[in-house]
């Protein structure tokens, strides 16, 4: 076993193994087209907006997707069930005393079906390594500043659960819409690195 | 599977070995002394699975906090940890 | 002092800033990214392997060639080396 391959450019790695294993009958060109399509078509931070937009209007709901949120998400047509297994899914609410902020220190774990493809700072050995040390000093770097008598909570995804934060509703927003609600919800806000 | 060792309130201490094979209890968490949040379902171990072994029992996995203090001898955060039950022990009202 | 594999970053010092968010970040930064990420998802589909063995066969890569290396490219000198492991495709 040689290294030599390890040299070659990336992408001609890639083709190299690609054919390989296609070779070996072990996938197939079509299978990997419909595996992009469709991550490409339903992973999206819209998605994890959309269940915070019907927890402000819905305080019913709100209590259903913090209880059982695997059951709570398919009463908007989502679920966790439609990557490689079934991930428990815990959505965590902030409060005028506690920000709630996700990590996974490990790897980069994280709801993509909810909040479409994880962004390049989240999975960063910056990121992973600090949020859960000085989780104050990375929210400023975002620009998210938090009274001193917030409490912070940081959620190291280190197993089979999955999070998402369902942050608080920003003031001025009652005559709103669902729709609209939705649009204020950014993926940054899902993780904890933004207020909403 | 038997039924979880831990209740909700109960303190724990992690293991503080560091084991030579892919595990999910990270360093910074190791040897301290947290409470039970909630237990979360059951699994088979990803130490298990990692290394190949089949048919490995689902074990029960926990949410875990730990105080900044704890970990890190300073801050007023808190940091949550899923943790597999053989990753913990009881720890005594006193440590 | 605990020690542990070059993955297993919580609390280490020395990364720096958190890289700042990138405006409009596509999901993938090149087609080759694009396909190592299917080809992952279809061979634990399959049951070449698990997760877990994947998250393992990133972590035991070199740490010099972990830090150096992209997200995707620790994706995809995983998936070579679970394959030369396996017997999948012939070792090289």
């Amino acid at each position: 076993m040689t290294a030599e391959h390890a040299t070659l450019p990336v992408a001609a790695r890639v083709r190299r193994l690609e054919e390989r294993l296609i070779g070996a009958g072990l996938v197939t060109g079509e299978e990997l087209d419909e595996i992009l399509a469709r991550y490409l078509a339903t992973a999206s931070p819209v998605n994890g907006a959309r269940l915070v937009a019907r927890a402000w209007a819905d305080g019913a709901f709100r209590e259903r997707l913090l209880g059982d949120a695997n059951t709570a998400v398919k009463e908007l047509g989502l679920s966790m069930g439609g990557g490689l297994q079934e991930q428990r899914l815990k959505v965590v609410a902030n409060t005028p005393r506690r920000h709630n902020v996700i990590v996974c220190t490990l790897c980069s774990c994280y709801p993509i079906a909810l909040l479409g493809p994880s962004p390049g700072w989240y999975k960063s050995e910056a990121y992973r390594s600090r949020v859960v040390r000085e989780p104050r000093a990375v929210l400023a770097e975002f620009g998210l500043r938090l009274p001193e008598d917030v409490e912070i909570t940081v959620w190291d995804s280190s197993a089979e659960s999955r999070y998402m934060v369902l942050p608080l509703r920003p003031p001025g927003t009652e005559g709103m819409s669902e729709e609209q609600l939705t649009g204020l919800v950014t993926r940054e806000g899902l993780i904890g690195t933004a207020a909403v | 599977m038997s039924k979880p060792a831990y209740a909700p309130g109960d303190r724990v201490r992690t293991r503080a070995a560091d084991p030579p094979h892919h595990t999910r209890l990270p360093r910074y968490a190791r040897g301290h002394t947290g409470v039970i949040v909630e237990p979360q379902g059951a699994w088979p171990r990803a130490d298990d699975r990692a290394r190949g072994v089949t048919g490995a029992p689902a074990e029960t996995v926990y949410t875990v906090r730990f105080s900044a203090r704890e970990l890190w001898g300073s801050g007023s955060h808190d940091v949550t940890v899923d943790l597999w039950e053989s990753y913990l022990e009881p720890a005594g009202e006193d440590r | 002092m605990a020690v542990s594999r070059i993955n297993d970053v919580g609390g280490q010092t020395g990364f720096g800033p958190v890289p700042l968010p990138e405006r409009d970040e596509p999901p993938f930064h090149a087609d080759w990214e694009a396909r190592v990420f299917a080809l992952n998802s279809a061979l634990v589909r399959r049951g070449v392997y698990t997760l877990d063995e994947f998250r393992d066969a990133i972590e035991r890569m070199p740490p010099q060639d972990y830090l150096a290396a992209s997200y995707y490219e620790r994706w995809l000198t995983a998936i070579e080396t679970l394959a030369r492991d396996k017997g999948v495709v012939a070792g090289e």
